[in-house]
């Protein structure tokens, strides 16, 4: 028997105005796989991130997520995903526990209290659990939302440049995310500039160029002359 | 060495950079432009037309001892324009900036630069404007034939004047704000001024005491031939109150803002989620957010606060009659609308995005974020409508359905239309400090000027119905203002729920 790709994008195509973000990405990523998405700034990883994540919507192209299609069902897809977007994504004036709460109550999830201190925990945010996340410093933001990502331990899992400013512990703790999500079967989707986590991470590499795909492998045969030979 | 001089040349030069830079950042220039022509249309039409009415050629007595009182109160309205400058300095945290905190951090701009700059922004303010008109309309009402122009110019040196004033009084207000126990040295000075004020008003003094104020002589000799003298005066301390206001502001500015990082910080313990008997669960969590983003805000809960008290108090102690009562509703609402409303998914800032990959109906979140608006603005005004109800007592039936009307109106009104501008023109702010605004400032005028002038023409319209002999007719005549305004929300909510739309204004209002 086989099972679908969780994550399927044929020729997607996002445009906003007269700019052209992402011009034609194909992308397949299988369930309890990590794939990095790679790519100079502008090469379109976040836009695509959020088309997977159903905030944008697709302009043309075929994108399927966990078996809900991104351009007609976005409340099944967001059902599904849990996505740390690469800037922000705290409202300002609400605690980490309200985050939680809110995304718990909106999962319909019953009993989330534990794994929410469990991963506040984890991430060393357990002190400032009620604490207005305006005055949170950017390492903090991100290791928020990468909890936020992961609360409901969802089908698929993107993460955007989740290891920006954080410090060494919360990376070893963003990897641990990405580690059980695999393990429990779920699809991950990483997106960073950083390659040496990004192969510590991942399994996978698809590299974006100009809003285009121009090249998808094995991480480990990503080395950094290779990489760098794809960005030019 | 460099002399003082030179030292605010430097920051007027670095104004007009600042002001260049925010001007060529406008996006509808047409409409910006169309906008301030509007305004200063309207400003010149309250400053000329009521002239042109013969009040005392009507021969009512009524009219006359109108017109007597309006007289004998000018002093009292300039004074009150002071009073509204000095508190919206203070509101404002000591007046508008022209770069947000964020944008200013990397550039050496300076507290006199900054102080320019609030100024400069000072009348992109609903109330300073509608005050500005109100003061103009009055002075051409009662200033003698031949003697209009120079009543108004002296009008326009006291607005120049007062501004300033409250501008230095806001930066000092600032400064002890932000100093150790200074939250709490300003609310309770706040409030005791204000109980001062109620208890001379309850002994009868206030009155007396106001109209014995300098202001009085400034509204009389503006209508003599010796008004030179006190256009002459007023720049002159207006002049002075520029160069002062540098002191305080860079004193406040100099100090770390406490309130603001107070409320950055603040620990709030964890509530159990609602369970409301008459909305979702959902709802009720999304609107306890939304109502959170409103009242942990420093600027937010300051405005609505000034706005809710502050006309109300207006009418308690001039002792309004319900006919200019009506007026206020409108005017506090859209004040509360330009607190944040104008652009009201900006409550959620960076947010914004991890708010969209929540799973729930864009129309529920529409709808909670309409109702958080709505209540906010309903608030601020219906403070404004007690109390004057305390002043007046009840009203007779028709004026009652009247205000009542007017009030739901021009509510809706407010509501749908800073709805259809969010959903329209949203823009990436950041509302964490008490002098930042929600759209930027060109943008910002506009909008207090289409505000007022749509909510103040509504409320004309029901002053006129609240003297007919039916009191059905201001409920009827409502009813075409509801249906109108409850479409165009209906048309927002419908742009809205388009996914395209709601990714643009996701992306903008998240700045990313």
């Amino acid at each position: 028997m086989t099972h679908a790709p969780a994550v399927v994008v044929r020729d997607l195509h996002v445009r906003f105005g007269d700019v052209e973000a992402v011009a034609g990405v194909d992308l397949t990523a299988e369930a309890g796989q990590a794939t990095a998405l790679l790519g100079r700034n502008g090469a379109g990883k976040s836009t695509t991130m959020k088309v997977l994540a159903g905030v944008v919507p697709p302009t043309a192209g075929e994108v399927t997520v966990a078996g809900h299609d991104a351009a007609t069902d976005a409340l099944g897809v967001k059902r599904a995903v849990g996505y740390c977007p690469d800037v922000g994504g705290l409202v300002p004036r609400a605690t980490p526990w309200e985050h939680l709460q809110l995304s718990a109550r909106l999962r319909r999830m019953p009993d989330w209290e534990d794994r929410g201190r469990d991963l506040l925990e984890r991430f060393e945010l357990g002190d400032v659990a009620h604490r207005v996340v305006g005055g949170f410093s950017h390492g903090m933001s991100r290791r928020l939302s990468v909890v936020l990502a992961a609360l409901h331990e969802p089908a698929v899992l993107l993460l955007d440049e989740p290891f920006d400013g954080v410090d060494p512990l919360g990376v070893d703790a963003t990897l641990e995310v990405v580690a059980d999500a695999r393990a429990r079967g779920a699809c991950v989707l990483l997106s960073t500039h950083l390659r040496d986590l990004a192969l510590e991470a991942c399994g996978e590499a698809v590299v974006l160029r100009g809003g285009n795909r121009v090249a998808a492998m094995q991480a480990g045969e990503l080395t950094g002359e290779a990489y760098r030979a794809l960005l030019d | 060495m460099r002399s003082s001089i030179d030292g605010w040349l430097d920051a007027a030069r670095d104004t007009g950079h600042l002001v260049a830079f925010r001007a060529r950042t406008v996006r509808r220039r047409r409409a910006s432009a169309f906008g301030v022509a509007v305004v200063l249309a309207l400003t010149a039409a309250f400053a000329i037309a009521p002239s042109g009415f013969d009040v005392r050629s009507v021969g009512a007595p009524a009219v006359e001892q109108a017109l007597t009182s309006v007289q004998g109160n000018l002093g009292a309205a300039f004074a009150g324009f002071l009073l509204l400058a000095v508190s919206s300095a203070m509101g404002s945290g000591g007046g508008r900036e022209l770069l947000s905190r964020s944008e200013a951090a990397v550039h050496p701009v300076g507290p006199v630069t900054e102080h320019l700059g609030a100024l400069l922004l000072a009348p992109v303010n609903l109330a300073w404007l509608v005050q500005l008109w109100g003061l103009l309309a009055v002075t051409a009402l009662v200033a003698p034939a031949g003697g209009l122009l120079g009543a108004q110019v002296v009008v326009l040196a006291w607005v120049l004047a007062a501004t300033a004033l409250g501008q230095a009084v806001g930066w000092a207000v600032e400064g002890v704000r932000r100093s150790p126990h200074g939250v709490v040295v300003v609310r309770v000075v706040g409030g005791a001024v204000l109980a001062a004020l109620a208890g001379l008003h309850l002994a009868g003094v206030l009155g007396p005491l106001v109209r014995s104020l300098p202001t009085t002589w400034l509204a009389e000799t503006a209508q003599t031939p010796r008004w030179p003298l006190a256009v002459v005066v007023l720049l002159v301390l207006a002049a002075a109150a520029v160069v002062v206001g540098a002191r305080p502001a860079a004193w406040a500015l100099g100090l770390p803002p406490r309130e603001e990082l107070r409320v950055q910080s603040g620990v709030h313990e964890a509530r159990h989620a609602p369970e409301p008997r008459w909305t979702s669960p959902e709802r009720a969590l999304l609107r306890r957010l939304d109502r959170d983003s409103v009242w942990r805000s420093v600027g937010m809960r300051r405005g609505l606060l000034v706005l809710g008290l502050g006309p109300g108090l207006v009418a308690l102690v001039a002792g309004l009659e319900w006919g200019s009562v009506m007026v206020l509703p409108g005017l506090t609402a859209s004040g509360a609308a330009l607190l944040f409303g104008v652009n009201a998914w900006c409550l959620d800032g960076r947010g914004m995005v991890w708010r969209e990959t929540l799973p729930v109906a864009a129309g529920d979140v529409f709808d909670v974020r309409a109702l958080v608006v709505a209540e906010c603005m309903a608030l601020v005004s219906g403070v404004t409508v007690v109390l004057a109800l305390l002043r007046n007592g009840l009203p007779p039936l028709v004026v009652g359905v009247a205000v009542l009307s007017c009030w739901l109106v021009v509510v809706v009104q407010v509501l749908a239309i800073v709805m259809t501008w969010s959903v329209r023109s949203p823009y990436a702010v950041d509302l964490s400090s008490p002098r930042a605004t929600p759209a930027p400032h060109a943008a910002m005028a506009g909008y207090a000027g289409r505000l007022s002038l749509v909510t103040t023409l509504t409320a004309l319209l029901f002053t006129g119905l609240a003297v007919v002999p039916w009191a059905w007719v201001p409920a009827v005549a409502a009813l075409p203002f509801l249906a109108w305004s409850g479409r165009r929300l209906v048309r927002a909510r419908r742009c809205w729920l388009a996914a395209d739309e709601r990714a643009r204004v996701v992306l903008t209002v998240a700045a990313v």
